[in-house]
């Protein structure tokens, strides 16, 4: 795979990695609402139709009144390109990151069942494995979030939010679950995209809230 | 299914629960252009299907649910499903509208509609999954409240991925007030007991499952129109408090004018500080939530962290507050409780409200005996006989057997002249404010289809238009004065109630598009931008006209739908209460009282620029003609109910 890497290579040259940061703990109103707009319109965007199905971001709804978005990581070291048996998970030419090849793509879903984020999605109709491509640098979902709630940062503003963060929890809990904030030892075992499972309202999931 | 141009799914689903049949039938693209989807597709099926002979609990009335024509797209807010039902409340015209997921996957499992008629012989629950359709038996989910329900199918189907609509306990017992939920309780089909309907089809709940497609013909005329219905959003003052405090902030308006109608709608001041929204907010909020597509966010779900009610955690809208105050509660964690109550047990929590107030007055005249409450102290403001009565109405038990009645029935059941405590509309208890002072507000509770109510006519529309704009649209100068004015006013009515229909035909949520601080974001929204969104949608033409036209059509059909049930202008009354008795308590509009004589011109305006008998309030050949209603004229024509 010569060619490929050259191209590859040379992009890592530009912009670094860029990754879908979510949740950003900025202020109260920049928490999920649950609204899902971002579900349709990475749909829409990627096959010109409403669903969510097929969208590669989802909502993930967790408890009454707790919703958190799950994005793809854009792994180093991505676990669908491993599974795929048909190297159809190809580098993408310009973006530091992996897409479908759909030519390739058998539609097995190999790569479906080993993401550890649960994240590739399937086309049902076309029967083929769907990720994330981050819309070629302007997703579709940060663009349309009304909650702001999804960001698309380059590494200085990926390290400001993780100072922030980190920062939070070592103030104290109470600010820290005020907003929204995993627990120190959560940081260090969350993906380089902070998804931040049951970092929203923890005490309404805790108690099971229903 | 892939490359479908527009939002219509292409399919009517039909469930015969007596004889287990499914049909499945092309939807009709003229049809649907003329009805446009919600609430017009539903009211048209159910004035062809449901005749007067047809009482609201026998197996042949209707039960229909149709998503908005927008819903499963990703216009703002586009999430709301109409349920149709002749009702067991007024026995006639009958509907709730809700937000949830259930009405998207239905489009995308192919259906723009799903009727169901007959009664299963035991309880069942529909699976509907893209094609395939079955009616199963729901024997473990019976007596389950309305989240049970909704979990026990999501296990069931092995997917978080399905929509549900459930009935709770009241439901099953056919309560007038119960409701029918979506996804557990993310949604309320509310008003006119549509709840009972669904119970007395034995039909505990239906789960969705749909994959497909939800199709759009012009991407770019959709994305513009986004666009600018953010821009509007970003510049009117109304949306900023909408998503800080959720509907709560509805409790601002209230204080403005002084129209609590507490205990009973007999004080328009009331203690009302232990409820300010930001108490809510503060104390009890989890966080700002969304219906799905919605950039304004008032949804709200709120947990009490400690006390009697410890752990509570449940959805609560502005008029679960308002309708504590007409029983004199103000504890905000009783109003919470209340509400998870109702949620839980499947009923309208404004029924509910005004129900029992009915019942705390009539124990308070001595016309309920202590004997008759069994021990229970119905007394204003008492929030653990609000908790226990509540619980007794959905359970059928002792006085609250009287009370699932509803208003009007249990009051005339009562006798002793008790009728005159009920506060109800066509046998639809009251909402929203206090009409006192208010004379536009008044009529509109009056005029409403589906017996009181303020969303069916949006009467705050006189709020926010300026004189020049009274002049302009409604012909006075006056339809901008909320005290005093007159004229302009039937005619501001009945284009407001034209205005907000297109909302329910299109599944676009009042809040997002029908509210705002003035006349002109109003119209932007409601009318220009709905319309815009529709065009893109299905790659259409209609006009503004045509789509308030549509509105208008949608009204005429309800209305005859009344009107063959016998209802006349006679109906289009509200309680004694407002007129005769002073409202009390002190505050803005304290003293005040709707004066007859202002209401009736304003009848008599409403009826005129409606097209309708002024008189009689029946509406004219004509004016149904011109709608395209010909074949409801010459029906009306036949009963000789024509004006």
């Amino acid at each position: 795979m010569p060619a490929t890497r050259s191209a590859a290579g040379a992009a890592r040259k530009g912009p670094k990695r860029r990754v879908l940061y979510v949740s950003l703990p900025d202020q109260a109103d920049r928490i999920c609402s649950g609204c899902e707009t971002c579900q349709l319109m990475c749909s829409l965007e990627k096959t010109g139709a409403f669903n969510p199905k097929k969208s590669r971001v989802k909502v993930l709804p967790l408890a009454v009144g707790v919703t958190i978005p799950v994005t793809c990581q854009q792994c180093e070291d991505p676990a669908c390109q491993k599974a795929c048996p048909e190297k159809a998970i190809v580098p993408h030419p310009k973006l530091n990151l992996v897409v479908v090849d759909e030519k390739k793509c058998t539609g097995c879903q190999a790569c479906v069942g080993a993401c550890p984020y649960g994240i590739m999605a399937y086309d049902p109709e076309k029967k083929r494995a769907l990720k994330c491509d981050l819309c070629e640098g302007n997703p579709a979902c940060v663009q349309y979030c009304p909650s702001k709630v999804l960001e698309l940062a380059g590494p200085q503003r990926s390290a400001e939010i993780n100072r922030r963060r980190f920062a939070a929890v070592l103030a104290n809990e109470d600010t820290a679950a005020r907003n929204n904030v995993a627990g120190a030892e959560q940081i260090k075992t969350l993906p380089r995209t902070l998804t931040l499972l049951a970092a929203q309202a923890p005490k309404a999931i805790a108690e099971g809230g229903r | 299914m892939a490359g479908k141009k527009g939002s219509y799914a292409g399919k009517i689903l039909r469930v015969d629960l007596s004889s287990g049949k499914v049909e499945k039938r092309d939807l009709d693209l003229e049809f649907a252009h003329k009805y446009i989807g919600g609430r017009g597709f539903g009211s048209r099926v159910l004035y062809n299907e449901v005749p007067p002979e047809v009482g609201p609990l026998d197996p042949a009335n209707r039960l229909i649910f149709t998503p908005g024509a927008l819903f499963g797209t990703a216009v703002p807010a586009a999430s709301r499903t109409t349920a149709t039902a002749k009702s067991p409340a007024t026995d006639m015209f009958g509907d709730g509208h809700s937000s949830g997921h259930w009405g998207s996957l239905l489009k995308s499992a192919g259906y723009d509609q799903l009727i169901i008629q007959g009664a299963a012989e035991k309880p069942v629950y529909l699976w509907i999954d893209n094609d395939k359709v079955e009616i199963r038996d729901a024997k473990h989910l019976w007596g389950k409240s309305n989240m049970e329900t909704n979990e026990s199918l999501l296990e069931t189907h092995g997917s978080r991925e399905i929509g549900t609509l459930s009935i709770g306990p009241a439901g099953e017992k056919k309560v007038r007030l119960a409701c029918v939920f979506s996804d557990g309780i993310m949604g309320t089909f509310a008003r006119t007991g549509i709840g009972a309907v669904m119970g007395s089809k034995n039909l505990k709940a239906v789960a969705t499952r749909g994959t497909g497609d939800v199709g759009i013909a012009d991407i770019a005329a959709f994305k513009k129109a986004y666009q600018d219905y953010l821009q509007v959003i970003s510049v009117d003052p109304y949306v900023p408090p909408a998503t800080k405090y959720g509907t709560c902030r509805f409790m601002y308006h209230r204080v403005k004018f002084g129209i609590h109608g507490a205990n009973n709608w007999r004080l328009g001041d009331f203690d009302w500080r232990p409820l300010d929204p930001e108490v809510f907010r503060s104390d009890y909020q989890i966080k700002a939530s969304a219906c799905p597509m919605c950039p304004v966010r008032c949804r709200r779900e709120y947990r009490i962290p400690a006390g009697k009610y410890a752990g509570t955690v449940t959805k609560l809208e502005w008029e679960t507050i308002a309708r504590c105050m007409t029983c004199g509660v103000n504890d905000p964690e009783a109003v919470i409780y209340f509400s998870h109550l109702c949620n839980q047990y499947g009923l309208d929590v404004e029924g509910m409200g005004d129900t029992i107030a009915f019942a705390m007055e009539c124990f308070e005249k001595g016309l309920i005996s202590a004997k008759e409450t069994e021990g229970l102290n119905l007394a204003f403001g008492n929030s653990d006989a609000l908790m226990e009565i509540t619980r007794k109405i959905a359970y059928r038990e002792g006085l609250g057997d009287l009370l699932a009645e509803g208003t009007l029935r249990a009051a005339r059941a009562i006798g002793k002249g008790a009728e005159k405590y009920a506060m109800q509309v066509k046998g639809s208890e009251m909402s929203a404010g206090d009409p006192r002072g208010m004379p536009v507000r008044a009529v509109s509770y009056a005029t409403s289809t589906r017996g009181s109510d303020h969303l069916r006519s949006n009467p705050y529309v006189e709020e926010l238009i300026t004189p020049d704009e009274g002049l302009q649209h409604f012909g006075s100068r006056e339809a901008a004065d909320i005290f005093q004015g007159i004229k302009g006013k039937g005619k501001l009515l009945a284009w407001s109630e034209n205005f907000v229909t297109i909302g329910d035909l299109l599944g676009l949520c009042k809040f997002a598009y029908y509210r705002s601080a003035t006349f002109g974001y109003l119209r932007r929204k409601g009318v220009e931008l709905a319309t815009r969104f529709y065009n893109a949608c299905n790659g259409t033409r209609l006009s503004e006209e045509e789509m308030l036209e549509a509105g208008e059509r949608a009204f005429n059909l309800e209305k005859a739908f009344n009107v063959r049930e016998g209802a006349g202008r006679e109906k289009d009354i509200i309680p004694e209460r407002f007129f005769k008795e002073a409202l009390a308590g002190g505050g803005p509009s304290n003293g005040a009282v709707v004066d007859r004589e202002k209401f009736d011109l304003i009848l008599d305006e409403y009826y005129g620029s409606r097209g309708w008998n002024e008189k009689t309030g029946l509406p004219k050949k004509e004016t149904l003609e011109k709608l395209g209603l010909a074949d409801i004229a010459a029906d009306l024509q036949q009963r000789n109910r024509l004006g």
